[in-house]
């Protein structure tokens, strides 16, 4: 094997160049996913550009429009304590500090784990259900991608061979709004079997806002808006929500893996959104 | 830069040079050149945690870390963490309460041990489990580690 070349430039157009000359060049961020594979063997980048001196990818910043926009580099520890997720956007930070074990979470970023979409991975679920957007550096300038299309197939996402994730931005928290991350895994660390978001409002005993995202159950999050607006102003009664439930195991295409069967997960996945929603329920009943 | 070049690390409070290509890992120099083999090569998938070490105070994989992107950062390996030469208690600790069996795991369990004492002096069983849960021990000796841990907590 040629060895590799390494760079480590400052600015995200440097960044951007690199990776526009050569298409087996790979950023490094946190190399808890790139290195790993690099020791299995798995990939052989021809660059390896550190991405450490790039200033900008390292804020946490709350933008004039409200959203909050969070570096690619920001590590998945630093995630977990951000003040500023507050309300329904909790879920990001509860994902956060599930993924893998505190080393992992010491090490890895958000850039790092969006851009791979391991389909099994636990912020993909969150910023699905949040709304959140992917901010994107390419050859042919900036763009930002809502997490709904950025997320395509198993392992791919909207990011082109020469594209570098800058930031993700997300949105301010629905007023009033609690959330819930809840992950199903066979031991603590673990990649999950399943993993369900759900971001809920409530006026009395009205639901008045509704997001929940399903993970681990497909190549990308599943998100049915449409099953989702039918049950604002009603209640959380149980009818409704087996019926929500069904179309999400409708729209589900899970696959038998080491961790389960996919026919475990479709049998799972109404109880763990039922369980979810409860506990968004009664959090939202200690708020008030 | 390409193949293998003369980087300088700061390894437990030292400044200690080392060759490395762009692929060339922490652990690997660490092990290999530098001759600290208290941290282990188990997985080298960043799974197993027994190369744990601490970057900028931080918990890091030193199979996952790439030695040129450490360079200039504060690296304590397990090493590090004796107390002018002698046992930290931590350490101590470990062998007052026999949690070693084969010694493999324990490095790494004893660099995580100190990362989550520094954040929480007094971790309950349950926070231990949390704080280790990135690191295995197939000897399956995970009691007596956590008494070790608890043992020392709040000292």
């Amino acid at each position: 094997m040629t060895e590799a070349r390494y760079f480590e430039p400052e600015t995200v157009d440097e960044v951007v160049a690199l990776l526009a000359a050569d298409e087996d060049a790979k950023c490094v961020a946190g190399g808890a996913s790139l290195v790993a594979m690099m020791n299995a063997r798995l990939v052989e980048p021809s660059q390896l550009i550190s991405l450490r001196h790039v200033e900008e990818l390292q804020k946490i910043e709350l933008n004039e429009d409200g959203w909050l926009q969070i570096g690619a580099l920001v590590r998945h520890c630093d995630v977990v304590i951000a003040a500023e997720l507050t309300e329904g956007n909790q879920v990001l930070s509860q994902a956060a500090g599930l993924i893998a074990n505190p080393v992992i979470r010491d090490m890895g970023t958000i850039g790092g784990s969006v851009g791979h979409f391991d389909p099994a991975a636990d912020y993909p679920v969150a910023l699905a259900a949040l709304g959140a957007e992917i901010e994107i550096a390419g050859a042919n300038g900036r763009r930002s991608v809502p997490a709904g299309e950025f997320f395509i197939d198993w392992y791919e996402t909207a990011l082109a061979p020469s594209d570098l994730i800058t930031s993700i931005r997300v949105p301010p928290a629905p007023v009033g709004s609690a959330g819930i991350y809840e992950k199903l895994a066979k031991v603590q660390g673990d990649m999950g079997i399943a993993m369900v978001a759900v971001v809920m409002a409530m006026a009395g005993d009205a639901i008045n806002y509704l997001a929940v995202s399903v993970g681990g159950c497909g190549p990308t999050p599943i998100r049915l808006p449409d099953a989702e607006q039918a049950l604002i102003g009603g209640s959380v009664d149980d009818a409704a929500l087996q019926d929500f439930s069904n179309k999400l195991v409708a729209a589900s295409d899970p696959v038998d893996d080491v961790r389960a069967s996919a026919a475990y997960r479709k049998v799972l996945i109404p109880r763990f959104v039922a369980q979810a929603i409860d506990k968004a329920k009664a959090k939202l009943g200690e708020a008030s | 830069m390409s193949s293998s070049e003369t980087i300088a690390l700061k390894l437990n409070g030292e400044v200690r040079e080392a060759a490395a290509g762009p692929t060339t890992t922490l652990l690997e120099v660490i092990r290999d050149q530098l001759g600290l083999t208290g941290a282990k090569k188990g997985c080298n998938q960043g799974v197993c945690g027994a190369c744990t070490v601490l970057i900028d105070d931080k918990l890091a994989r030193a199979c996952l870390s790439l030695a040129v992107n450490s360079v200039g950062q504060d690296i304590t390996t397990i090493e590090g963490l004796t107390e002018n030469g002698e046992p930290s208690p931590l350490q101590q600790s470990f062998v007052d309460n026999g949690a070693v069996q084969c010694g493999f795991c324990t490095s790494g369990m004893i660099v995580s041990s100190h990362a989550l004492l520094q954040a929480n002096p007094q971790p309950s069983i349950d926070d231990v489990r949390d704080g280790l849960s990135g690191n295995v021990c197939r000897c399956s000796g995970y009691r007596k580690i956590i008494d070790a841990v608890r043992g020392v907590a709040g000292d």
